[in-house]
């Protein structure tokens, strides 16, 4: 009966996303001295954009976990593995006995484990005799207990769970680089997981939150945890693209026009503030988000030109390495 | 210094590699017993039509990111899965592989074959720690090849793959039958399975592909004769497990008369290739007859679609109205 549960494995809630859980377990494994901006631009992650189209809270999160959290190890040089699937499936049971060894095996080597709790939390200890995963949400209550048979039970139908395994010594421009291209990717394509009469991503996103301001098919509660994770997402670019204008200063413009997106939602959480409702201030949200997106196009088409060649030779898949 | 090689695992090519691979590894650890063509149908793999504008051989390969579609088939079937693969050209390839290697070897300690890309699939059913090999069927050849340890993963492809699977929940057989049928809608309406590639289509949209070749005459000429053979094949095993579902739900027993209708008109395979440098092409005389066989059987699947989709919607489907958060992507 074995128990173990590592010291200084802690998350915290910042980025608001799958980084504050993948930053945890990277630090602490000492695999990384990365800020979260900057892991927020090197894996991607911060450059993802979707939204329901009634802006619903699950929004941030309705991407294919499975796929983009392991292109985010994937692009950092970690190597990973994971599963995930619906936890009414029949075959769940098998998948989720799986799960608690896989992540337990993880913390034996010392490595925390990132899964799914209702948001992206941390696996950081267990007690095999009360039968317990020891994990931290990011909600500020220290290690929380979760019973082995309660793995995977969500108030969404989804289980999913990621071991970050080892490492590869990858050139930091080369990751830089990879990141331009994949935010071009991803302002400009539609997540295929996603049906499309419900979702918008990228550059569609913003029309999609416009549209759904104009015509009030929204709940404000809902939105506005959108808005706040999307103005983290942006505040952690425009870092990070800021920091890569350090090293090429051709790049400072397109940090520029992310600070100016950034500022932006800022301000959108401010008139929320004012107004949760989201009904008197309705324009000015639209306009808001109008000089977010163009600033925002402005940076992607400055980002293109930086890397015209690049571009070029993936001919029509800018997204395949 | 450990060697493990399973008895009594045989891969046969019959059907779709994968459908054979998957097979011989169910068969041989218990995991499934029965026909091929109940495990082609209920795994979701005979619907799966899918054709290269130029019907290149890859045609019969290139039905979606294999991960998830061979996820879907050992789900249908209640069994647990693990699969992997890549490009090999990624800078953590070396990782992968020698990760793999591990829990290849460790799956068959168990008892259980891997499924593998040599291309195109194949069974990897031993190994040998001494020589730091894997034995692999293909299927056609009695001998096995031999792929190093080091050398995982790497073939003339651009990406590797591999699978192994684990225990078993029991389905219901009802469950199954229906799930095949969604399965079945799910590649009929899918245009094109690995976006943004849009030279390869599948299911409804397979047809006017392959139509347009013929009638262009611009295509692979093996290729053609594989992917028609691929889609004889599974139409046959499509009938053959209607046949004995159709008394399952009521009103498939007409979608199991339109694919028997359709396999009727392609007997006689001899009638369709003529052989040529030690080979089979199609035969240049019959292709018209084969566009208009093409054009009867698209009807005539169309009309069977009708009725699964009549079946579908008549009970829940979970599954397919919760957005998921894992499956279709874009390779990157």
């Amino acid at each position: 009966m074995a128990k173990t549960i590592l010291k200084d494995l802690r998350m915290t809630t910042e980025s608001r996303s799958y980084i504050d859980a993948m930053h945890a377990v990277l630090t602490h494994a000492g695999w990384t001295s990365c800020s979260k901006a900057m892991l927020a631009g090197m894996t991607v992650t911060g450059f993802r954009f979707a939204v329901h189209r009634h802006l619903t809270a699950e929004s941030p999160t309705a991407y294919n976990w499975v796929a983009e959290n392991f292109l985010a190890a994937d692009f950092m040089g970690v190597t990973a593995s994971s599963s995930a699937g619906f936890a009414f499936h029949p075959t769940f049971p098998l998948y989720r006995q799986e799960a608690v060894a896989e992540i337990k095996a993880s913390l034996d080597r010392g490595i925390g484990a990132v899964f799914w709790k209702d948001c992206f939390a941390v696996a950081a200890g267990y007690d095999d005799e009360e039968g317990i995963l020891y994990y931290d949400d990011g909600s500020g209550h220290g290690l929380q207990r979760l019973p082995y048979g309660e793995f995977g039970q969500n108030r969404s139908p989804y289980w999913y769970y990621q071991i970050l395994e080892d490492t590869v010594e990858l050139d930091p421009i080369e990751i830089y680089k990879e990141s331009l291209m994949q935010a071009i990717y991803k302002w400009e394509t539609h997540d295929r997981m996603l049906p499309e009469a419900d979702y918008a991503c990228g550059s569609k996103a913003y029309d999609a939150i416009k549209q759904a301001l104009h015509g009030g098919a929204f709940d404000p509660v809902q939105a506005g945890e959108v808005f706040e994770c999307y103005a983290a997402a942006k505040r952690d670019v425009g870092e990070y693209i800021g920091v890569l204008a350090s090293l090429w200063p051709q790049l400072e413009p397109a940090a520029q026009a992310y600070r100016k997106t950034a500022q932006a939602f800022l301000d959108v959480l401010g008139l929320i503030a004012e107004d949760p409702s989201m009904k008197r201030q309705a324009r000015n949200l639209v306009r808001l988000f109008d000089e977010a997106q163009r600033a925002e196009q402005e940076a992607i088409g400055l980002i293109k030109s930086f890397m015209h060649e690049r571009i070029r030779n993936r001919f029509d898949h800018v997204g395949l390495r | 210094m450990a060697e493990v090689i399973l008895r009594g695992l045989e891969m046969k090519r019959e059907s779709k590699s994968f459908t054979d691979s998957l097979y011989a590894v169910l068969t041989g650890a218990g995991l499934f017993s029965g026909p091929k063509y109940r495990l082609s149908a209920l795994s979701g793999m005979a619907f799966i039509f899918s054709v290269h504008e130029r019907l290149l051989p890859l045609s019969v390969t290139a039905y979606g990111e294999w991960g998830t579609v061979h996820k879907r088939a050992a789900d249908s079937l209640g069994i647990f899965t693990v699969t992997d693969a890549g490009r090999t050209r990624h800078p953590t390839f070396k990782k992968y592989q020698q990760d793999a290697v591990k829990w290849i070897k460790s799956s068959l300690d168990r008892g259980l074959g891997a499924v593998y890309w040599l291309p195109e699939f194949g069974v990897i059913h031993g190994y040998d720690d001494a020589d730091r090999i894997f034995y692999v069927q293909d299927g056609y050849s009695a001998e096995s090849k031999i792929v190093l340890y080091d050398n995982f993963g790497i073939n003339f492809t651009p990406f590797w793959y591999a699978q192994m699977f684990g225990g078993k929940v029991d389905i219901g057989e009802k469950d199954m039958v229906l799930e095949a049928l969604r399965m079945a809608l799910d590649d009929w309406e899918t245009p094109h399975p690995v976006p943004p590639n849009r030279s390869i289509a599948s299911g409804r949209k397979a047809y006017s592909y392959f139509i347009h070749a013929l009638e262009q005459g611009d295509f692979d000429s093996f290729g053609a004769v594989y992917v028609w053979d691929a889609f004889r094949g599974s139409r046959t095993e499509i009938m053959y497990f209607l046949q004995e579902a159709s008394l399952m739900f009521p009103g498939l027993q007409e979608a199991a008369a339109c694919y028997e209708q359709l396999a009727g008109m392609m007997e006689q395979p001899e009638r369709w290739t003529v052989s040529a440098n030690g080979g089979r092409t199609l035969s240049q005389e019959s292709i018209p007859a084969l566009i208009g066989v093409l054009k009867e059987a698209e009807k005539l699947e169309e009309r069977a679609m009708g009725v699964f989709r009549s079946i579908s919607v008549q009970y829940p489907d979970l599954k397919r109205s919760t957005v998921p958060r894992w499956g279709l992507h874009t390779a990157r």
